[in-house]
């Protein structure tokens, strides 16, 4: 048989044991041994590579921020940040859907999971818009396209799997991942404002009010300084930063907001340790899957179908990649999508001469993007099931919602200047800056 | 509407839903991978803290990453285990959860007849790779890379006992049960 018969009966095999139910990291192993038993490798070095696929120190930090939004969440310190959140938009036209949008970029600070910030939506502020008889697929549609902004705002999950597996610098792709994020952010409350339903009016909140929130929400406010300063001053890597967040909330947090909430930590460490193995068991069989992928020379035949499109040009390059994306993040997980699809991501940067940083961004955003598209629309199947409504109204719901994104997606890959600025700016070294060798400042690539 | 209730059922250390499918008996396995899952993180959290303070204050303990990356990846596939039991896992699709009858018995028994075969892929060539790993060492410790990968089919051992278990119970309760209406979803033949 074929390398190219071989690697679509691999994609085959997945996609079929993947539909039927069989769960994503064992429908990766199976479409990897599939094709294994078609090729002289030995099926001891693919069960090898599923340890060695997580056997990377960078990929620790996703445990660390999953444990950050864990204990945020269920020490429930993040009803005040929504108080603030409420406090500064809650008298807007939709307010609890502007409350909704601000609060997800303000967890999105702390947490990379979106799964996190569906459950403390749901759980406190779904409630409420069922009482101001907001139409509950909304509401699901909502929190879910606003939960997606945990996987840009920095700290993002997305960005670390990318990062450890495309070899692109962390700190860069966090910085560069704010543009889109407050642009998604954005878009959802305009949307929410003008075409989402009204809810109840109210008045503004008086500056005491506002100011008694902010000193509320000031010690949960001060785990993104910590996080993004600890990684810009070169302190802390981002698993050390997601680890002294974690200590923060343990040490300072918990025991002057929730001081009672301390019996239940071992619950907290219990409910982490099986929530991280989840997507990392689908980065093992990924990372399988992506090395057998490599090994059938799939990079370079995807490479020579996207050149013959779009020769160099690194726009339209990246335009067909959105468009692969759009469609690969319907139907797989996005961590293993980035890890499966990370050796052709590598040689389309690389023939299009184009930043990594930005081509990270890219990639995640529209990633980003399939969290809430059929059918696997994972934050928006959480929130429909989480808010008691049927996927499918909340699916319609989301529909006018998508221009949000595809606006965003755009504005990502025609304006890399401006989705590159704050990584220049605060992290030069990240996007391939270096050191002016005969004064002060850092030259830069175009 | 979710609410706190069903957020503390998700986090119990034996989960009660799918009660059909689970022997009682397996109970205190599922409750002690869930410890252990706690360990786990807990394990890392401290070596990750310990390994910055000791750089720090200019004594590194070197030892430390290794016990730290040892933590993580025995956490991965002790989760990957208690997820197989608690039904736990990421899937793309849940359709089966809208079939009744033969239908859905028919492809559930073949989903978990695959997972067996995955599992014992893990255990097989697993405990290959373990022996094999004998000869290898980790720098600067010396600790022999079996240290790391045993857990592979020790996991797959585990996965594959969950997976009997559950095709015996499917076949004598029925895979359906009160928990597959949760995203609302009509019944289909």
């Amino acid at each position: 048989m074929s390398q190219g018969m071989i690697l679509v009966l691999m994609g085959l095999v997945f996609l079929s044991l993947g539909y039927m139910g069989v769960p994503v990291a064992f429908a990766l192993i199976g479409g990897v041994l599939v094709a294994t038993a078609l090729t002289p490798i030995s099926f001891q070095s693919i069960i090898g590579q599923l340890f060695h696929g997580i056997d990377s120190e960078t990929l620790l930090a996703i445990p660390f921020f999953l444990l950050v939004g864990e204990l945020m969440t269920s020490s429930e310190v993040t009803r005040r940040m929504i108080r603030l959140a409420q406090a500064l938009v809650g008298h807007l036209r939709g307010g609890l859907a502007q409350v909704v949008t601000l609060f997800s970029m303000f967890f999105a600070g702390i947490s990379g999971s979106s799964a996190a910030d569906v459950a403390v939506l749901s759980r406190s502020i779904a409630p409420e818009m069922d009482k101001e008889k907001y139409d509950r697929a909304f509401t699901a549609a909502l929190i879910a396209s606003a939960s997606t902004i945990a996987n840009l705002i920095p700290p993002s999950i997305m960005a670390v799997v990318y990062g450890a597996t495309g070899n692109v610098s962390i700190g860069g792709l966090f910085l560069a991942g704010v543009v889109p994020g407050v642009m998604i952010g954005i878009g959802l409350m305009v949307y929410s404002y003008f075409f989402g339903p009204t809810g109840h009016l109210k008045p503004r909140a008086p500056l005491v009010e506002i100011f008694a929130a902010a000193r509320g929400s000031a010690l949960p406010m001060v785990i993104p300084v910590l996080i993004m300063g600890g990684i810009l001053t070169g302190w802390f890597t981002p698993t050390e930063a997601g680890m002294a967040a974690a200590f923060y909330i343990l040490l300072v947090l918990i025991p002057i907001l929730r001081p009672r909430h301390v019996r239940n930590l071992p619950s907290d460490f219990m409910y982490t340790g099986l929530l991280y193995s989840l997507p990392l068991a689908a980065v093992a069989g990924a990372s399988a899957f992506g090395w057998m992928l490599a090994y059938l020379r799939g990079p370079d035949t995807v490479a020579e179908y996207i050149q013959a499109y779009a020769g160099t040009d690194a726009r339209m390059i990246m335009l067909l990649l959105v468009l692969l994306f759009i469609i690969v993040g319907d139907f797989v997980d996005a961590v293993p999508a980035i890890i499966i699809f990370m050796p052709i991501i590598l040689k389309l940067t690389e023939l299009g001469d184009i930043n990594s940083v930005h081509m990270g961004v890219v990639i995640i955003t529209t990633l980003v993007f399939g969290l809430i598209t059929p059918p696997y629309g994972l934050s928006l199947l959480i929130a429909a099931k989480f808010v008691g409504v049927p996927f499918y109204k909340a699916m319609l719901r989301s529909f006018p919602l998508y221009i949000v994104f595809l606006l965003t997606i755009a504005f990502v890959v025609l304006f890399p200047e401006v989705v590159l600025y704050l990584p220049k700016w605060l992290l030069p070294e990240s996007v391939g800056c270096f050191k002016n060798p005969s004064g002060t400042g850092y030259i830069c690539p175009r | 509407m979710a609410d706190s209730s069903e957020f503390a059922i998700n986090r119990a250390l034996v989960i009660q839903r799918h009660r059909h499918l689970k022997w009682p008996a397996l109970d205190w396995l599922e409750a002690l991978l869930m410890i252990l899952c706690g360990v786990c993180m807990f394990g890392f959290t401290l070596c990750v803290f310990f390994d910055v303070t000791t750089r720090t204050i200019g004594y590194p303990w070197l030892w430390l990453q290794q016990v730290t990356t040892g933590f993580f990846a025995w956490g991965v596939f002790i989760g990957m285990a208690a997820a197989t039991r608690r039904l736990d896992h990421i899937y793309l699709a849940e359709i089966t959860r809208r079939m009744r009858g033969a239908k859905r018995q028919a492809i559930e028994t073949v989903n978990r007849v695959i997972m067996l075969v995955i599992a014992g892929f893990m255990v097989g060539f697993g405990v290959q790779n373990a022996l094999l790993d004998l000869g290898s060492f980790r720098m600067p410790s010396l600790v022999p890379m079996t240290v790391y990968t045993a857990i592979v089919p020790m996991s797959g051992v585990l996965i594959a006992l969950f997976t009997v278990e559950q095709i015996v119970n499917g076949f004598k309760n029925g895979y359906a049960g009160p928990e597959d209406s949760e995203f609302g979803a009509e019944p289909v033949e």
